[in-house]
């Protein structure tokens, strides 16, 4: 028997609430707002409430896939990643660094926007990287 | 993080190191995990500088040398609730503050936990001794903004004064509170007797969905009806609401109305509520009025 | 923002100009009620009857896109009554004879035949703002998605920095960031002009300074927007593309447009944490863990970085964003091999200037607002205190240009979109919560019952929408929220994308569409 309450920030919009993951087991099973802390003061819009919901839904991805006989099935990670890597080499030696484009993600934590950015620059060689602040 | 600088009765205190009230509380809590008496205890632990809710087991014994009886007041009982309705058979140990022990005597009454299964350790703290209007989340009322007080209502407000508003000019204040609602549902969410699996609230004959605000004023007496012979008056509802709905004020009116009814007072103890009609036999009788 | 969440509600005055805050930065309306409590007062520009709007001393629903005008106009009656800080924009600014000169002629009546607002609304609403200080403007993508974005926003500036608010506790100019890290992928380069702590890629220094942090030569010319990756993909020129967590199906404008050009690729990668309209044209799709399941920062729309915790194990093979990115990467043979998020971050600091002074120990659960540039530096609550970052604060004289498409006799309706208090964006994440699926099931358009009428419209009823670009079918919304000769759509709902509709113009420097303006055309479904 495992209760955990671990601390973190709401995902939707840009406030930036502090939230309170529930975890019984294991398993995620709600959300409560932080009382202390700054920016919500124990308080959260309706989506803040439901953060939880997201995440446990069936319909998550839960394996890396590929596309074969025009059909995305599932995949291991190896072979994902290095189809993609050589489909992307080809292209580069081809086409050039310029005819890749990255969106990096308002979604995602600074880290990964991060290597991102670092990923188009360095590993493909252009600086055709944006993301949806403009959406 | 301001709160923590006022100065706070024991066992809350933080100036000036462990009191020996939290050095007997936690002895006491090591002493039941150890022995058993219970499987985990709910309390609270500071977390890089802020009192989270924490849950103590005996595979950590060490750890309840942190335990705190926490400054911010989450509803540990609803964590008690939750865990009870996964695996009854746990037996839970909780920091109870008046309003926690409150809430844990309608729990039993609504047969959503079971006393037999649940060990307290009792924090005096609300009514607070230091502040007539204290909450315990807040020993110093916060005092509202003038234009609230002149054409919405005052969050510390007792029904008596409320009720001298002319009823017109009640009518006004009232609809200026619901208008601001974003339907967030934290006042259901956070509350600790709220626990119907289906919810008034989300009935879609009775409240229409989409829009903010919820329909005015439906909404909030809707629930203002359900709160009737369940709210403890914790508080914990009005602290979470985004935008200051004094709706402590509206559920003790409600209670106060159960109380002049029925001669019953909620939370007190653990004895058969009017509205708990279980059996064949309804065990609180009407009083004339 | 320029200031701080916290800091709003002790403004004397706010100005919502663009912004639906109590649906979408809910957390945020809080404060705006907080301070009209207080007595602040309250001034909304929003062409739809907005719920902020019912607590406004005063509220304008001005005409769609005519925020230039409205704004110049209010500087126009505040130059004139001279309600102008004087001091402030002698000693702090410059550019402001230019700024008079243009907004001399916004006169009342000239704003009234742009805008509709009526002269009286037009000199309260500048009397509200500039002698009650601090005022504190907020606005959303009511200003920026438009072809003007960037005049509105630089209009947004003007009359802020005309009644001295910009560098001031409780004022400035606040731009309410729509999703959690904007701010954050901004700040961390996920531009095509800049790298991190926006150092333009086409300064030699900056490029030397990255070429050696990161052991490689980097490109020096400024890459294409995500609005430029839509043509080049459709001419040829981008033959592969990497979409992390985003869904452009269905948040970019012209479906139908950006359906052809991802179908045109070559290689479409994505990475999602659920199955998207975007996900099914994909080559390979990478399964990514959710923002329970991993650690790192968000920075939020007042510059604060905070921190996310693992609560759970990612769902079934799914892999932190950063690993996936890093697997990639090292296949593509440039290796990236981190042990953890803070690995990335302490190298991410190290180049990133405004964030030089923070580390995952000091972030705690507060965070750290930027710029803060060393480990003794305690944050910055509000930007530019005693002087603007470029010196002097620049006025901007700026004219008005009317929306891209206006109505006309064949698309009569003005047609905005925005966002449902229940649903989040493309409602990827929000649909697939049970309880705000329950709020809200699907699209709708919203229709002023004096239009209804004439269409023979209930509420419910189906309608047909449809502009130059496309059409669709969704349930009328009859309300009072909207004008005659308006109309509202959400943009979550696939099943009526609201983005089949809406005007693929944007703005020539900001690259930003013009969501929130085209001209439309309704009937009853048949």
């Amino acid at each position: 028997m495992d209760y955990k309450i671990i601390p973190s920030i709401c995902s939707y919009c840009g406030c930036g609430c502090g939230v309170l993951f529930q975890v019984f087991d294991g398993k995620l099973v709600g959300t409560l707002p932080m009382k202390t802390h700054l920016v919500n003061e124990g308080k959260l819009c309706i989506k803040g409430w439901n953060l939880h919901e997201h995440v446990v839904s069936d319909k998550r991805l839960k394996s890396p896939m590929l596309k074969k006989d025009g059909n995305l099935q599932e995949t291991t990670w190896d072979e994902a990643i290095q189809t993609t890597a050589d489909k992307l080499k080809a292209i580069i030696q081809k086409h050039g660094p310029d005819s890749v484009g990255v969106l990096a993600s308002a979604k995602v934590t600074n880290e990964e926007n991060y290597l991102a950015q670092k990923f188009t620059r360095a590993a493909i060689g252009t600086n055709n990287v944006d993301h949806c602040a403009r959406l | 993080m301001e709160e923590q600088m006022k100065e706070w009765p024991e066992p809350f205190s933080t100036t000036g190191g462990k009191t020996s009230m939290l050095v007997t509380m936690q002895e006491q809590v090591k002493e039941w995990l150890d022995q058993d008496k219970v499987d985990l205890f709910l309390g609270y632990k500071m977390v890089q500088k802020h009192p989270l809710p924490h849950c103590f087991t005996k595979d950590n014994l060490d750890e309840v040398d942190e335990l705190i009886a926490g400054q911010a007041r989450y509803s540990l009982e609803k964590i008690a609730t939750k865990i009870a309705a996964e695996r009854p058979e746990i037996k839970i140990g909780l920091l109870a503050r008046d309003c926690n022990q409150r809430a844990l005597n309608v729990l039993y009454v609504w047969n959503q936990l079971n006393p037999d299964n649940l060990e307290t350790i009792n924090v005096n703290c609300c009514p607070s001794k230091l502040k007539e209007h204290g909450d315990c989340s807040y020993l110093e009322p916060e005092q509202v903004g003038s234009f609230k007080k002149m054409i919405g209502i005052d969050n510390i407000i007792e029904v008596k004064a409320a009720e001298e508003f002319s009823q017109e000019d009640r009518f006004n204040r009232w609809m200026y509170e619901f208008q601001k609602c974003l339907k967030c549902y934290g006042c259901r969410n956070i509350c600790p007797v709220c626990f119907c699996e289906e919810c008034s609230l989300e009935h879609t004959d009775l409240i229409a969905t989409g829009s903010i605000p919820p329909e005015v004023p439906i909404f909030h007496l809707v629930r203002a009806v359900h709160m009737g012979g369940r709210c403890i008056d914790c508080g914990l509802c009005e602290d979470t609401c985004p935008v200051d709905i004094p709706l402590r004020l509206l559920y003790r009116k409600v209670n106060e109305t159960v109380e002049d009814v029925f001669g019953y007072v909620t939370g007190t103890n653990a004895d058969q509520s009017p509205f708990n009609l279980l059996g064949d036999e309804v065990t609180l009788k009407i009083k004339p009025i | 923002m320029t200031n701080s969440i916290a800091e709003i509600e002790d403004a004397a005055c706010i100005f919502v100009i663009g912004t639906n805050t109590t649906e979408n930065h809910p957390l945020i309306a809080r404060r705006v009620f907080r301070a009209k409590e207080k007595g602040a007062k309250l001034i909304v520009a929003d062409p739809r009857n907005i719920q902020l709007a019912r607590f406004a001393d005063i509220h304008v629903r001005h005409r769609l896109g005519s925020d230039v005008a409205l704004l110049n106009g209010m500087m126009h009656v505040i130059i004139k009554n001279d309600w102008h800080a004087k001091s402030y924009i002698d000693e702090r600014t410059e550019g402001f004879d230019e700024l008079k000169k243009v907004v001399e002629t916004y006169t009342p009546d000239k704003v009234e035949a742009i805008s509709g607002i009526a002269q009286g609304d037009l000199e309260r609403m500048a009397e509200l703002y500039a002698t009650n200080s601090p005022a504190a403007l907020l606005y959303a993508m009511g200003i920026t998605q438009h072809t003007t974005g960037v005049d509105n926003v630089k209009s947004c500036c003007n009359i802020a920095m005309l009644c001295g608010n910009v560098g001031v506790r409780s004022g400035g100019v606040n731009p309410l960031r729509g999703q959690n890290n904007v701010q954050g992928a901004c700040d961390m380069g996920g531009l095509p002009n800049v790298f991190p702590a926006y150092q333009p890629v086409t300064v030699e220094a900056n490029n030397e300074k990255f070429s050696k942090a990161w052991g490689k030569k980097l490109p020096d010319q400024i890459g294409y927007t995500i609005t430029d990756m839509i043509p080049a993909m459709l001419n040829g020129k981008l033959k592969a593309l990497y979409v992390i967590g985003e869904n452009p199906m269905m948040s970019d404008p012209d479906q139908n447009h950006i359906n052809k050009a991802l179908e045109k690729l070559e290689l479409l990668i994505c990475q999602d944490i659920f199955q998207t309209e975007t996900t099914q044209k994909a080559d390979v799709v990478f399964a990514a863990a959710s923002v329970a399941e991993k650690e790192g920062t968000f920075t939020n729309t007042e510059r604060r970085c905070v921190k996310v915790n693992i609560a759970i194990d990612p769902v079934g093979n799914a892999l932190a964003d950063w690993e996936i990115i890093s697997k990639l990467s090292t296949a593509m043979g440039y290796k990236m091999s981190y042990e953890n998020s803070e690995e990335i971050f302490n190298e991410m600091t190290s180049v990133t200037p405004s964030y030089g002074g923070m580390t995952y120990e000091r972030l705690g659960l507060d965070g750290l607002q930027w710029p803060c540039p060393n480990s003794e530096h305690p944050g910055t609550p509000f930007l530019h205190k005693e002087q603007f970052t470029r010196g002097k604060g620049m006025f901007h004289a700026i004219e008005y240009l009317d929306p891209d498409e206006m109505p006309d006799d064949k698309y009569p309706y003005f047609l905005t979109t925005g966002r449902n208090f229940a649903h989040f964006h493309t409602g990827t994440m929000t649909r697939a919560s049970a309880h705000l699926h329950a709020e809200q099931k699907t699209g709708y358009v919203e229709l002023n019952p004096e239009d209804a009428n004439k269409l023979a419209v209930q509420d419910g009823d189906m309608v047909l929408l449809s502009t130059r670009r496309g059409e669709m079918k969704t349930p009328a919304r009859v309300t009072s929220k909207v004008k005659p000769g308006v109309l509202f759509v959400p943009f979550h709902f696939a099943e009526c994308p609201a983005n089949i509709l809406t005007n693929p113009a944007f703005d020539p420097i900001a690259k930003i569409p013009e969501f929130k303006v085209c001209a439309a055309k309704i009937e009853k479904a048949p």
